[in-house]
């Protein structure tokens, strides 16, 4: 029932934004929309904590990593939309945008919403597809809102690239129905029925079948090399859609390729699904650090600490149980914070009017709140206590030490680089005179409260972790 | 059907594949890419005799819309409506390019593919053939320089797919079928869209025109 509810909240949207021309509705109906997936989303968590599962109609199942999710996707988009009308207002006032656009930017953040909560609750992996695949669709508009060359060609590169990915994730979904007979698979196809049958599955088409869901969703969740997509995309961007596809639609593609990789380890072990998560996800930090040191735009450089932060997610599952807790709690952890840095870049981007690092300076002099928030943001990123994510770093590559010592020893050299790198440009964008021009003074409250929420919520999670988030945690550590 | 029209219909598919390849007129690829689909969809057709369920008669009649009848109109008007009539190259030149389609389609028919190719052992030529399609359509969006040619290899690879699909015995039910072209259908209402404002941008649709991303 709430599935059913969050989902006809954000068509209802969508739809109305079809026929209403009213920017102030359109506002309303969009944040009423997530305000109510949001609660949604909570009830549905502490339904599934003590079970580790709730059905709902045939089309939806959602396990506990799913309602992890969905409450990531409730909460930071809830706080995106909010942030949404406030800095759309801006673009309006400032004439980068007309009121046509506006209208265009809440149908396809709506679409895209209901995408998200589709893939992540969806029971069939087809449909999840065809709900990741709906995810492309929506967001491609949505990157190419400036209309600039730039931004057109980053679209285009993500939705040639992404769509690639995704039909060789397709391809690979495909092949884990070889183990169901096939007058089961003309209904529709559980993710429980795959794993129920995945004992009758060809080893060997085990493998195959998940390398092509590895690189195919890996390409949605930005992992190296396939990740080349993400930092223009990203970029591009309005700053509250790329917090989401950074903080958000990431984790979603992320979880697809653990659910599959729980079918392959039933077929032939945990070490080839772990072996080909480990090499992937150092491939995405290694690329993520030597990058970051050279970058020159404030948003790709986020862009790219989100690779880093996926590959750290998926080092995590390759280092199997031990690994798994601190890597899911850093998922949420990272959801949170990066969807903090975009917005607060989102910021300074309005005061500013450029995402060159080499043109900001002074934040704490002209945006003294967001200023702090950003800077508190990049402390928490990059894994400096008291946030969560040092914890989680720690853990994960403490869990790697003894089977991976070479591996957790490289990933913690690579992840002080990064340190290093974002540190530098941080710093430099920071303090130092501000530019000519450029007013002293927060441009609207609403602009600093949606990320300070976001960053008050990771604060609070480093230091409590409620019973059941930490049950919903254990179960995905059962789990996967 | 016979196995041998079976056969034909997917070496339809490979053929054009290989025709997208080396056009070098988009109206040439168009065309082509509806032949495909008409391939596809005799597939499908047979698939239905053969099972005799109703709801696939339903997915024919919307493939052939879709991909026989809409995609090439789609094509050939932006092809019209911009005056595109020439194709851009590709990355490799002719040669080395039918080069590589040999060497990928060797590499399909060879033991190490076997996995995938004998899923049903009586269909493996048809298996190998279908696979080599998707092969050759991933090597077409690498190869090719024009977004019409991508957007023509991303089609193609959907439509190698779905015919692997029938011949592995893996196909979905009705209601996910009509999910799957649903998206395919937004997905070339999306790209066209696209490439029309990518020519509106950059006066072209070769995609190497495309160099605004380079801070």
């Amino acid at each position: 029932m709430e599935i059913t509810i969050i989902l006809a909240s954000f068509l209802a949207a969508a739809v109305l934004g079809l026929l209403v021309k009213h920017r102030s509705i359109l506002e309303a109906t969009s944040i009423a929309a997530t305000a109510i997936a949001f609660i949604g989303s909570i009830i549905v968590a502490v339904k599934v904590a003590p079970p580790g599962g709730y059905e709902t109609l045939s089309f939806f199942s959602i396990d506990s990593f799913g309602a992890i999710i969905m409450l990531i996707i409730g909460l930071i988009g809830m706080a995106v939309t909010v942030y949404s009308v406030f800095y759309l207002r801006q673009e309006v006032t400032k004439e980068i945008i007309g009121l046509g656009r506006v209208r265009q930017y809440f149908i396809f953040l709506n679409l895209f919403l209901l995408a998200m909560y589709l893939a992540i609750t969806a029971s069939s992996p087809i449909f999840t597809w065809i709900a990741i695949e709906g995810t492309t669709l929506s967001t491609a508009f949505l990157i190419s809102f400036y209309n600039k060359h730039s931004a057109m060609e980053a679209a285009w590169k993500y939705l040639i690239i992404s769509s690639v990915g995704l039909l060789l994730g397709f391809f690979g979904t495909l092949l884990y129905f070889t183990s169901i007979d096939s007058s089961i698979s003309n209904s529709i196809v559980s993710w429980q029925t795959l794993a129920a049958n995945a004992t009758q599955m060809d080893p060997m088409i085990a493998k195959i079948a998940f390398i092509f869901v590895l690189i195919g969703y890996g390409t949605k969740v930005g992992l190296a090399p396939m990740h080349t997509w993400l930092p223009d995309a990203h970029s591009k961007a309005p700053a509250p859609i790329s917090a989401l596809l950074s903080g958000v639609l990431l984790n979603v593609a992320i979880v697809t390729i653990f659910r599959f990789k729980i079918i392959t380890d039933m077929v032939i072990g945990e070490t080839f699904s772990q072996t080909l998560l480990i090499t992937f996800g150092m491939l995405s930090i290694l690329i993520a650090a030597l990058i970051i040191l050279l970058q020159k735009n404030y948003k790709r450089l986020l862009a790219y600490s989100s690779v880093e932060n996926m590959g750290i997610i998926a080092i995590g599952f390759g280092f199997g149980t031990p690994g798994i807790f601190a890597a899911t709690l850093h998922m949420i952890y990272h959801a949170l914070i990066k969807s903090t840095l975009f917005l607060s870049a989102g910021t300074i981007f309005l005061k500013y009017s450029s995402t060159k690092i080499a043109k900001i300076q002074g934040i704490l002099t002209t945006l003294p709140v967001t200023g702090i928030i950003f800077f508190a943001g990049f402390f928490a990123i990059t894994g400096a206590p008291p946030f969560g994510i040092f914890i989680t770093k720690i853990s994960i590559l403490s869990a790697g030490i003894k089977m991976h010592p070479v591996v957790s020893i490289i990933a913690m050299f690579l992840m002080a680089l990064l340190f290093v790198g974002f540190f530098k440009h941080v710093t430099e964008m920071l303090f130092g005179e501000k530019p000519e021009g450029i007013k002293t003074g927060e441009i609207s409250g609403w602009l600093i409260l949606p990320p300070l929420a976001l960053i008050l919520t990771a604060l609070f999670l480093s230091f409590y972790i409620p019973t059941f988030l930490r049950t919903l945690i254990d179960n995905v550590v059962s789990t996967y | 059907m016979s196995t041998i029209f079976l056969q034909f219909l997917l070496g339809v598919i490979f053929l054009t594949i290989v025709f997208l390849h080396i056009a070098k007129k988009n109206f040439g690829a168009a065309i082509a890419y509806g032949i495909q689909s008409l391939a596809v969809v005799l597939i499908l057709v047979n698939s239905f005799l053969e099972t005799g369920t109703i709801s696939l008669l339903f997915i024919i009649l919307l493939e052939f819309i879709v991909k026989v009848l809409l995609a090439p109109i789609f094509f050939i008007r932006l092809i019209k409506k911009n005056k595109l009539k020439f194709s851009v190259s590709t990355y490799l030149n002719t040669p080395l390019t039918l080069i590589v389609i040999a060497v990928l389609t060797a590499i399909v028919h060879s033991q190490k593919l076997v996995p995938l190719t004998g899923i049903i052992m009586a269909n493996q030529e048809l298996l190998a053939l279908a696979l080599s399609a998707i092969f050759l359509s991933l090597f077409l969006i690498v190869n090719r320089r024009g977004a019409l040619s991508q957007i023509a290899g991303v089609l193609s690879f959907e439509n190698s797919i779905v015919a692997f699909s029938v011949f592995a015995g893996l196909e979905q039910s009705a209601a996910l079928q009509v999910g799957i072209i649903f998206d395919i259908i937004i997905w070339l209402i999306i790209a066209i869209v696209f490439a029309s404002m990518l020519y509106k941008h950059f006066g072209s649709l070769d995609v190497t025109s495309m160099r605004h991303l380079k801070d």
